[in-house]
Protein backbone atom coordinates (compact mmCIF):
# COMPACT_ATOMS: atom_id res chain seq x y z
CA UNK A 1 0.00 0.00 0.00
CA UNK A 2 1.59 3.27 -0.91
CA UNK A 3 0.63 5.98 1.59
CA UNK A 4 -0.90 8.90 -0.27
CA UNK A 5 -0.43 11.81 1.80
CA UNK A 6 3.06 10.74 2.23
CA UNK A 7 3.45 10.64 -1.31
CA UNK A 8 1.95 14.13 -1.92
CA UNK A 9 3.54 15.06 0.89
CA UNK A 10 6.76 14.28 -1.04
CA UNK A 11 6.14 15.13 -3.93
CA UNK A 12 3.68 18.22 -3.92
CA UNK A 13 6.28 19.92 -0.77
CA UNK A 14 9.16 18.37 -0.74
CA UNK A 15 9.77 18.97 -4.73
CA UNK A 16 10.29 14.88 -5.58
CA UNK A 17 8.98 13.73 -9.45
CA UNK A 18 7.03 10.99 -9.24
CA UNK A 19 10.09 8.86 -10.68
CA UNK A 20 11.96 10.05 -8.08
CA UNK A 21 9.41 9.26 -5.69
CA UNK A 22 8.69 5.64 -7.51
CA UNK A 23 12.10 4.82 -6.58
CA UNK A 24 12.33 5.10 -2.89
CA UNK A 25 8.53 4.24 -2.68
CA UNK A 26 10.15 0.07 -2.33
CA UNK A 27 12.08 0.89 1.05
CA UNK A 28 8.93 2.66 3.00
CA UNK A 29 6.75 1.36 5.36
CA UNK A 30 3.42 2.03 6.71
CA UNK A 31 1.65 0.41 9.53
CA UNK A 32 -1.80 0.26 10.94
CA UNK A 33 -1.91 0.42 14.67
CA UNK A 34 -4.12 0.63 17.34
CA UNK A 35 -4.41 3.46 20.59
CA UNK A 36 -2.22 2.89 22.60
CA UNK A 37 0.88 1.40 20.52
CA UNK A 38 4.56 1.99 21.47
CA UNK A 39 6.86 3.29 18.65
CA UNK A 40 9.51 3.97 20.65
CA UNK A 41 10.48 3.68 24.41
CA UNK A 42 12.81 5.49 26.15
CA UNK A 43 16.35 4.31 26.51
CA UNK A 44 15.86 2.88 23.09
CA UNK A 45 17.80 4.20 19.92
CA UNK A 46 15.05 5.51 17.69
CA UNK A 47 15.65 4.39 14.39
CA UNK A 48 12.87 5.79 12.46
CA UNK A 49 10.87 8.65 11.90
CA UNK A 50 7.35 8.20 11.40
CA UNK A 51 4.73 9.79 9.19
CA UNK A 52 1.43 10.26 10.33
CA UNK A 53 -1.12 9.42 7.35
CA UNK A 54 -4.31 8.81 9.61
CA UNK A 55 -4.18 9.23 13.15
CA UNK A 56 -3.04 11.06 16.08
CA UNK A 57 0.78 10.36 18.00
CA UNK A 58 2.40 11.91 20.91
CA UNK A 59 5.74 12.19 22.27
CA UNK A 60 6.22 11.86 26.15
CA UNK A 61 8.09 11.51 29.28
CA UNK A 62 7.74 10.23 32.25
CA UNK A 63 8.90 11.93 35.57
CA UNK A 64 10.02 10.45 38.36
CA UNK A 65 6.91 10.74 40.28
CA UNK A 66 5.37 8.71 37.49
CA UNK A 67 3.64 11.94 36.12
CA UNK A 68 3.69 12.44 32.14
CA UNK A 69 4.97 15.41 29.88
CA UNK A 70 3.49 16.07 26.56
CA UNK A 71 6.39 17.42 23.67
CA UNK A 72 4.71 16.92 20.85
CA UNK A 73 1.39 16.26 19.16
CA UNK A 74 1.60 14.36 15.30
CA UNK A 75 -1.66 14.14 13.22
CA UNK A 76 -2.29 13.75 10.05
CA UNK A 77 0.73 14.84 7.91
CA UNK A 78 3.24 15.61 10.07
CA UNK A 79 6.63 14.09 11.30
CA UNK A 80 7.39 12.68 14.61
CA UNK A 81 10.37 11.34 16.04
CA UNK A 82 13.81 11.12 18.53
CA UNK A 83 15.84 13.45 16.36
CA UNK A 84 18.83 13.63 18.80
CA UNK A 85 18.38 9.57 19.36
CA UNK A 86 18.64 9.16 15.55
CA UNK A 87 21.11 11.54 14.06
CA UNK A 88 23.67 10.90 17.20
CA UNK A 89 22.86 7.11 17.99
CA UNK A 90 22.09 7.97 21.78
CA UNK A 91 19.48 7.01 23.92
CA UNK A 92 16.21 8.15 23.50
CA UNK A 93 14.76 10.86 25.61
CA UNK A 94 11.11 10.09 25.38
CA UNK A 95 8.38 7.98 24.30
CA UNK A 96 6.26 7.94 21.43
CA UNK A 97 2.91 6.54 21.12
CA UNK A 98 -0.54 6.11 19.13
CA UNK A 99 -3.48 7.96 21.12
CA UNK A 100 -5.77 7.15 18.35
CA UNK A 101 -6.20 4.24 15.84
CA UNK A 102 -3.56 5.25 13.19
CA UNK A 103 -1.89 4.62 10.24
CA UNK A 104 1.87 5.65 10.13
CA UNK A 105 4.74 5.67 7.42
CA UNK A 106 8.03 4.38 8.93
CA UNK A 107 10.62 6.31 7.55
CA UNK A 108 14.02 4.91 8.43
CA UNK A 109 17.39 7.01 8.51
CA UNK A 110 18.59 6.53 5.37
CA UNK A 111 15.81 7.68 3.14
CA UNK A 112 16.22 11.54 3.91
CA UNK A 113 19.92 10.73 3.05
CA UNK A 114 18.98 8.92 -0.29
CA UNK A 115 16.19 11.38 -1.24
CA UNK A 116 18.83 14.20 -0.80
CA UNK A 117 21.24 12.58 -2.85
CA UNK A 118 19.04 12.16 -5.45
CA UNK A 119 17.07 15.69 -5.46
CA UNK A 120 18.71 18.82 -4.89
CA UNK A 121 15.44 20.08 -4.78
CA UNK A 122 14.36 17.80 -2.44
CA UNK A 123 17.90 18.75 -0.27
CA UNK A 124 17.09 22.05 0.23
CA UNK A 125 13.20 21.41 1.08
CA UNK A 126 14.57 19.04 3.91
CA UNK A 127 16.68 22.06 5.35
CA UNK A 128 14.12 24.18 5.76
CA UNK A 129 12.05 21.76 7.48
CA UNK A 130 15.11 21.17 10.05
CA UNK A 131 15.00 25.12 10.26
CA UNK A 132 11.29 25.03 11.12
CA UNK A 133 11.84 22.19 13.79
CA UNK A 134 14.08 24.33 15.32
CA UNK A 135 12.01 27.74 15.09
CA UNK A 136 8.85 25.72 16.56
CA UNK A 137 11.12 24.26 19.19
CA UNK A 138 12.28 27.86 19.82
CA UNK A 139 8.76 29.04 20.47
CA UNK A 140 8.06 26.77 22.37
CA UNK A 141 10.74 26.90 24.98
CA UNK A 142 10.28 30.93 25.14
CA UNK A 143 6.57 30.14 25.59
CA UNK A 144 6.65 27.51 28.24
CA UNK A 145 9.22 30.06 30.29
CA UNK A 146 6.88 33.32 29.71
CA UNK A 147 4.18 33.15 28.11
CA UNK A 148 0.59 33.36 30.00
CA UNK A 149 -1.80 30.34 30.65
CA UNK A 150 -4.00 31.95 27.69
CA UNK A 151 -1.49 32.68 25.03
CA UNK A 152 -0.01 29.64 25.42
CA UNK A 153 -3.77 27.93 24.46
CA UNK A 154 -4.07 30.47 22.00
CA UNK A 155 -0.85 29.91 20.38
CA UNK A 156 -1.98 25.52 20.51
CA UNK A 157 -5.45 26.25 18.96
CA UNK A 158 -3.30 27.56 15.95
CA UNK A 159 -1.33 25.07 15.87
CA UNK A 160 -3.47 22.56 16.15
CA UNK A 161 -7.01 23.59 15.69
CA UNK A 162 -9.21 20.37 15.66
CA UNK A 163 -6.77 18.50 19.06
CA UNK A 164 -9.62 20.10 21.37
CA UNK A 165 -11.74 17.39 20.10
CA UNK A 166 -9.48 14.72 19.82
CA UNK A 167 -7.65 14.84 22.81
CA UNK A 168 -8.13 14.72 26.37
CA UNK A 169 -7.73 17.81 28.57
CA UNK A 170 -5.43 16.72 30.84
CA UNK A 171 -3.31 15.94 27.56
CA UNK A 172 -3.38 19.47 26.55
CA UNK A 173 -2.98 21.00 30.30
CA UNK A 174 0.25 18.65 30.14
CA UNK A 175 2.02 19.74 26.56
CA UNK A 176 0.90 23.29 27.71
CA UNK A 177 3.17 22.71 30.99
CA UNK A 178 -0.22 24.29 33.01
CA UNK A 179 -2.59 22.55 35.73
CA UNK A 180 -5.74 21.08 34.08
CA UNK A 181 -7.78 23.62 36.65
CA UNK A 182 -5.29 26.40 34.53
CA UNK A 183 -6.99 25.45 31.16
CA UNK A 184 -10.25 24.71 32.42
CA UNK A 185 -10.23 28.59 33.56
CA UNK A 186 -8.52 29.84 30.99
CA UNK A 187 -11.28 28.05 28.47
CA UNK A 188 -13.97 29.51 31.14
CA UNK A 189 -12.73 33.57 30.57
CA UNK A 190 -12.89 32.77 26.91
CA UNK A 191 -16.58 31.67 27.09
CA UNK A 192 -17.36 34.12 29.05
CA UNK A 193 -15.47 36.84 26.64
CA UNK A 194 -17.20 34.96 23.92
CA UNK A 195 -20.74 32.95 24.11
CA UNK A 196 -23.14 34.89 22.99
CA UNK A 197 -26.65 33.01 23.95
CA UNK B 1 -49.45 1.89 -4.91
CA UNK B 2 -46.32 0.51 -5.74
CA UNK B 3 -44.08 -1.89 -2.98
CA UNK B 4 -41.02 -0.45 -1.32
CA UNK B 5 -38.69 -3.07 -1.78
CA UNK B 6 -36.01 -4.01 1.07
CA UNK B 7 -32.27 -2.80 0.06
CA UNK B 8 -30.90 -5.13 2.87
CA UNK B 9 -31.19 -6.01 6.12
CA UNK B 10 -28.03 -5.30 7.91
CA UNK B 11 -27.20 -7.52 11.42
CA UNK B 12 -25.80 -5.27 14.14
CA UNK B 13 -22.13 -4.32 13.24
CA UNK B 14 -19.69 -4.75 15.88
CA UNK B 15 -20.69 -2.56 19.27
CA UNK B 16 -18.09 0.26 20.19
CA UNK B 17 -18.39 2.72 23.08
CA UNK B 18 -19.48 6.06 23.24
CA UNK B 19 -17.89 7.80 26.00
CA UNK B 20 -18.13 4.89 28.45
CA UNK B 21 -21.75 4.91 29.21
CA UNK B 22 -22.84 4.09 25.81
CA UNK B 23 -22.66 0.84 24.19
CA UNK B 24 -23.75 1.09 20.18
CA UNK B 25 -24.36 -0.38 17.36
CA UNK B 26 -23.67 2.00 14.11
CA UNK B 27 -25.85 1.37 11.51
CA UNK B 28 -25.65 5.30 9.53
CA UNK B 29 -23.04 6.32 8.08
CA UNK B 30 -21.67 2.90 8.93
CA UNK B 31 -23.96 -0.40 8.96
CA UNK B 32 -24.05 -0.41 5.26
CA UNK B 33 -21.26 1.65 4.55
CA UNK B 34 -23.06 4.03 2.97
CA UNK B 35 -22.35 7.41 4.12
CA UNK B 36 -24.28 10.10 5.34
CA UNK B 37 -26.33 11.08 1.84
CA UNK B 38 -27.70 7.44 1.75
CA UNK B 39 -30.18 8.13 5.02
CA UNK B 40 -30.17 11.95 4.50
CA UNK B 41 -31.81 13.45 6.62
CA UNK B 42 -31.22 10.87 9.24
CA UNK B 43 -26.82 10.78 8.86
CA UNK B 44 -26.32 9.01 12.30
CA UNK B 45 -27.98 6.40 13.91
CA UNK B 46 -26.35 4.58 16.40
CA UNK B 47 -28.40 1.88 18.55
CA UNK B 48 -27.64 0.96 22.06
CA UNK B 49 -29.21 -2.67 21.83
CA UNK B 50 -30.33 -3.73 25.72
CA UNK B 51 -27.47 -4.35 27.38
CA UNK B 52 -27.14 -4.76 30.79
CA UNK B 53 -24.86 -2.20 33.24
CA UNK B 54 -24.44 -2.77 36.44
CA UNK B 55 -24.54 -0.33 39.47
CA UNK B 56 -21.81 2.13 40.42
CA UNK B 57 -21.59 5.04 42.20
CA UNK B 58 -19.96 7.08 39.04
CA UNK B 59 -22.28 7.61 36.69
CA UNK B 60 -21.28 6.26 32.67
CA UNK B 61 -21.90 8.67 29.86
CA UNK B 62 -19.79 11.13 27.58
CA UNK B 63 -18.27 13.67 28.67
CA UNK B 64 -18.37 17.61 27.65
CA UNK B 65 -18.98 17.88 24.27
CA UNK B 66 -20.24 20.01 21.04
CA UNK B 67 -22.35 19.74 18.22
CA UNK B 68 -23.35 22.01 15.30
CA UNK B 69 -25.15 21.76 12.11
CA UNK B 70 -28.50 19.37 12.48
CA UNK B 71 -30.34 18.23 15.00
CA UNK B 72 -29.35 14.89 18.21
CA UNK B 73 -33.26 12.70 19.07
CA UNK B 74 -31.99 10.40 21.69
CA UNK B 75 -35.32 7.77 22.29
CA UNK B 76 -35.07 5.89 25.81
CA UNK B 77 -36.48 2.39 25.71
CA UNK B 78 -34.93 1.42 28.76
CA UNK B 79 -32.67 3.23 31.63
CA UNK B 80 -32.55 6.99 31.63
CA UNK B 81 -30.31 9.59 31.12
CA UNK B 82 -29.33 12.84 32.73
CA UNK B 83 -28.09 15.81 30.22
CA UNK B 84 -26.93 19.50 30.81
CA UNK B 85 -25.34 21.79 28.75
CA UNK B 86 -23.37 25.49 28.75
CA UNK B 87 -26.64 27.58 28.56
CA UNK B 88 -27.74 26.00 32.08
CA UNK B 89 -30.63 23.45 30.34
CA UNK B 90 -30.46 20.22 31.91
CA UNK B 91 -32.96 17.30 32.01
CA UNK B 92 -33.31 13.65 32.35
CA UNK B 93 -34.79 11.75 29.84
CA UNK B 94 -36.71 8.70 30.88
CA UNK B 95 -38.40 5.35 29.31
CA UNK B 96 -40.38 5.69 27.05
CA UNK B 97 -39.59 9.59 26.69
CA UNK B 98 -37.90 11.38 23.56
CA UNK B 99 -35.85 13.85 23.25
CA UNK B 100 -35.47 16.19 20.70
CA UNK B 101 -32.42 18.72 20.51
CA UNK B 102 -32.08 21.14 17.71
CA UNK B 103 -28.43 22.03 17.92
CA UNK B 104 -28.08 24.06 15.14
CA UNK B 105 -25.97 26.78 16.16
CA UNK B 106 -24.59 25.24 18.90
CA UNK B 107 -25.17 23.66 21.59
CA UNK B 108 -22.17 21.99 24.38
CA UNK B 109 -23.25 19.31 26.54
CA UNK B 110 -22.94 15.84 28.17
CA UNK B 111 -24.97 13.19 28.72
CA UNK B 112 -25.11 10.79 31.53
CA UNK B 113 -26.89 7.82 32.80
CA UNK B 114 -29.31 9.08 35.18
CA UNK B 115 -27.43 9.15 38.90
CA UNK B 116 -30.31 6.42 40.39
CA UNK B 117 -30.60 4.21 37.68
CA UNK B 118 -26.40 3.87 37.77
CA UNK B 119 -26.93 3.31 41.47
CA UNK B 120 -29.15 0.65 40.87
CA UNK B 121 -28.00 -0.82 37.37
CA UNK B 122 -29.94 -1.86 35.14
CA UNK B 123 -30.82 -3.06 31.48
CA UNK B 124 -29.99 0.09 29.54
CA UNK B 125 -31.56 0.47 25.29
CA UNK B 126 -31.18 3.68 23.64
CA UNK B 127 -31.65 5.29 20.07
CA UNK B 128 -29.47 7.93 19.08
CA UNK B 129 -30.02 9.61 15.84
CA UNK B 130 -28.90 12.69 14.21
CA UNK B 131 -31.76 14.51 11.82
CA UNK B 132 -29.91 17.18 9.31
CA UNK B 133 -30.90 20.55 8.79
CA UNK B 134 -31.03 22.54 5.46
CA UNK B 135 -28.28 24.99 5.06
CA UNK B 136 -30.38 27.94 5.89
CA UNK B 137 -31.31 26.72 9.29
CA UNK B 138 -27.69 25.39 10.48
CA UNK B 139 -26.85 28.61 12.25
CA UNK B 140 -30.62 29.27 14.07
CA UNK B 141 -30.81 28.93 17.50
CA UNK B 142 -30.69 25.70 19.57
CA UNK B 143 -33.71 24.78 20.90
CA UNK B 144 -35.45 21.34 23.08
CA UNK B 145 -38.48 19.26 22.73
CA UNK B 146 -38.19 17.53 25.40
CA UNK B 147 -41.45 14.85 24.89
CA UNK B 148 -42.42 12.60 27.70
CA UNK B 149 -44.65 9.01 26.95
CA UNK B 150 -47.60 10.49 27.67
CA UNK B 151 -47.35 13.21 25.38
CA UNK B 152 -46.80 11.57 22.58
CA UNK B 153 -49.58 11.00 20.08
CA UNK B 154 -50.86 8.02 19.38
CA UNK B 155 -52.82 5.83 16.68
CA UNK B 156 -54.09 2.99 18.35
CA UNK B 157 -54.85 -0.07 16.33
CA UNK B 158 -57.83 -2.18 15.99
CA UNK B 159 -59.12 -5.69 18.15
CA UNK B 160 -56.22 -4.52 20.79
CA UNK B 161 -53.33 -5.16 17.94
CA UNK B 162 -51.35 -2.45 19.74
CA UNK B 163 -50.37 1.06 18.85
CA UNK B 164 -48.16 3.19 16.68
CA UNK B 165 -46.70 6.18 18.83
CA UNK B 166 -46.03 9.17 16.04
CA UNK B 167 -42.73 10.86 17.48
CA UNK B 168 -42.62 13.01 14.42
CA UNK B 169 -44.53 13.02 11.06
CA UNK B 170 -48.08 11.39 10.41
CA UNK B 171 -49.69 8.25 10.55
CA UNK B 172 -53.13 8.01 9.51
CA UNK B 173 -54.34 11.21 10.65
CA UNK B 174 -52.03 11.40 13.36
CA UNK B 175 -49.73 14.00 13.69
CA UNK B 176 -46.26 13.80 15.50
CA UNK B 177 -45.43 15.51 18.34
CA UNK B 178 -42.22 17.09 17.42
CA UNK B 179 -41.62 19.56 15.15
CA UNK B 180 -38.95 19.34 12.34
CA UNK B 181 -37.49 21.15 10.17
CA UNK B 182 -38.04 19.06 7.01
CA UNK B 183 -40.58 16.49 6.20
CA UNK B 184 -39.26 13.56 8.44
CA UNK B 185 -41.56 10.80 9.95
CA UNK B 186 -40.29 9.36 12.65
CA UNK B 187 -42.59 6.06 14.58
CA UNK B 188 -42.55 3.83 17.46
CA UNK B 189 -44.41 0.78 16.16
CA UNK B 190 -45.72 -1.67 19.40
CA UNK B 191 -47.65 -4.50 17.59
CA UNK B 192 -48.78 -7.78 18.68
CA UNK B 193 -47.55 -11.49 16.91
CA UNK B 194 -49.79 -11.58 14.31
CA UNK B 195 -51.12 -8.02 13.54
CA UNK B 196 -50.01 -6.37 10.05
CA UNK B 197 -49.36 -2.66 9.47
CA UNK B 198 -49.10 -1.10 6.13
CA UNK B 199 -46.94 2.15 6.00
CA UNK B 200 -46.64 4.79 2.89
CA UNK B 201 -44.06 7.32 2.49
CA UNK B 202 -42.86 9.34 -0.92
CA UNK B 203 -40.66 7.14 -3.18
CA UNK B 204 -38.03 9.88 -2.52
CA UNK B 205 -38.21 9.82 0.94
CA UNK B 206 -35.24 7.47 2.42
CA UNK B 207 -36.26 4.61 4.57
CA UNK B 208 -35.35 2.18 7.15
CA UNK B 209 -36.53 0.06 10.04
CA UNK B 210 -35.07 -0.98 13.12
CA UNK B 211 -36.37 -4.11 15.02
CA UNK B 212 -36.06 -2.98 18.77
CA UNK B 213 -37.75 -6.08 20.15
CA UNK B 214 -39.38 -9.39 18.83
CA UNK B 215 -39.42 -9.78 14.94
CA UNK B 216 -41.17 -9.11 12.23
CA UNK B 217 -41.83 -9.92 8.20
CA UNK B 218 -41.45 -6.95 5.77
CA UNK B 219 -43.36 -7.40 2.85
CA UNK B 220 -44.51 -11.15 3.53
CA UNK B 221 -41.19 -12.46 2.81
CA UNK B 222 -37.98 -11.01 4.28
CA UNK B 223 -37.56 -11.94 8.08
CA UNK B 224 -36.06 -8.87 10.17
CA UNK B 225 -35.13 -10.22 13.95
CA UNK B 226 -34.63 -8.21 16.81
CA UNK B 227 -32.05 -5.52 16.45
CA UNK B 228 -31.61 -5.76 12.60
CA UNK B 229 -31.86 -2.51 10.40
CA UNK B 230 -33.53 -2.67 7.65
CA UNK B 231 -33.02 -0.55 4.61
CA UNK B 232 -35.12 0.35 1.58
CA UNK B 233 -34.62 1.29 -1.21
CA UNK B 234 -36.80 4.68 -3.00
CA UNK B 235 -38.31 1.83 -5.88
CA UNK B 236 -41.84 2.19 -4.60
CA UNK B 237 -44.12 3.97 -1.52
CA UNK B 238 -45.45 1.22 0.03
CA UNK B 239 -44.78 -1.62 2.47
CA UNK B 240 -45.93 -3.61 5.83
CA UNK B 241 -44.93 -5.03 8.41
CA UNK B 242 -46.22 -8.16 10.54
CA UNK B 243 -44.88 -9.23 13.84
CA UNK B 244 -43.56 -12.87 14.23
CA UNK B 245 -44.00 -12.21 17.38
CA UNK B 246 -44.50 -9.03 19.54
CA UNK B 247 -42.51 -6.51 18.36
CA UNK B 248 -41.30 -2.81 19.01
CA UNK B 249 -40.15 -1.13 15.44
CA UNK B 250 -38.58 2.33 14.73
CA UNK B 251 -39.68 3.25 11.25
CA UNK B 252 -37.85 6.20 10.18
CA UNK B 253 -38.42 7.90 6.66
CA UNK B 254 -37.56 11.56 5.41
CA UNK B 255 -37.55 13.55 2.27
CA UNK B 256 -33.89 14.00 1.41
CA UNK B 257 -32.16 17.61 1.65
CA UNK B 258 -30.55 18.03 -1.19
CA UNK B 259 -26.86 19.67 -0.36
CA UNK B 260 -23.87 18.60 0.08
CA UNK B 261 -22.69 17.17 3.65
CA UNK B 262 -19.50 18.04 4.95
CA UNK B 263 -19.03 16.71 8.30
CA UNK B 264 -16.37 16.21 10.94
CA UNK B 265 -16.98 14.76 14.51
CA UNK B 266 -19.72 16.47 16.13
CA UNK B 267 -20.08 18.89 13.31
CA UNK B 268 -22.23 18.66 10.18
CA UNK B 269 -22.22 21.19 7.75
CA UNK B 270 -22.16 22.17 4.21
CA UNK B 271 -18.65 22.65 3.47
CA UNK B 272 -14.78 22.62 4.56
CA UNK B 273 -14.68 25.97 5.15
CA UNK B 274 -17.97 26.05 7.46
CA UNK B 275 -16.51 23.19 9.55
CA UNK B 276 -13.04 24.61 10.13
CA UNK B 277 -15.48 28.09 11.21
CA UNK B 278 -16.98 25.56 13.70
CA UNK B 279 -14.14 24.44 15.12
CA UNK B 280 -12.34 27.48 15.01
CA UNK B 281 -15.60 28.92 17.85
CA UNK B 282 -15.98 26.01 19.67
CA UNK B 283 -12.29 26.34 20.29
CA UNK B 284 -12.65 30.02 21.19
CA UNK B 285 -15.66 29.29 23.26
CA UNK B 286 -18.40 30.16 21.66
CA UNK B 287 -19.86 27.06 22.08
CA UNK B 288 -20.02 28.30 25.83
CA UNK B 289 -18.41 26.76 28.79
CA UNK B 290 -19.15 23.57 31.06
CA UNK B 291 -17.22 21.78 33.53
CA UNK B 292 -16.34 18.21 32.74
Amino acid sequence: MIPENFKNYLINKGGLTLSEFDHLASSLQSKKVSKGHTFLREGEVCQQSFFVEQGLLRSFTIDDSGKEHIIQFAPENWFISERSSIFFNEPAEFFIEAIEDSTVVLIDKDFMIIAAELSAVFREYNERLLHNHIRHLQKRVNQLLSAPAEKRYLNFINLYPDLLLRVPQWMIASYLGITPESLSRVRKDLATKNFKQ
Amino acid sequence: MKTRSIEAIIAPPNAHYVGDGFRVHNFIPGGHNSGMQRMNPFIMLDYNSKFYFPPTDTPRGVGVHPHRGFETVTIAYKGSVAHHDSSGNSGVIKEGDVQWMTAASGVLHNEFHEKEFSKAGGDFQMVQLWVNLPAKDKMSKPKYQAITHDQINKFQLPQNGGSIEVIAGNYEGVHGTASTFTPVHLLNVHIKKGVKVPFSFPQNYHTALLVIKGNVKINGVENAPSDHFALFQNDGEAFNIEATEDATVLVLSGEPIDEPIAARGPFVMNTNEELSQAIKDYNMGKFGFLED
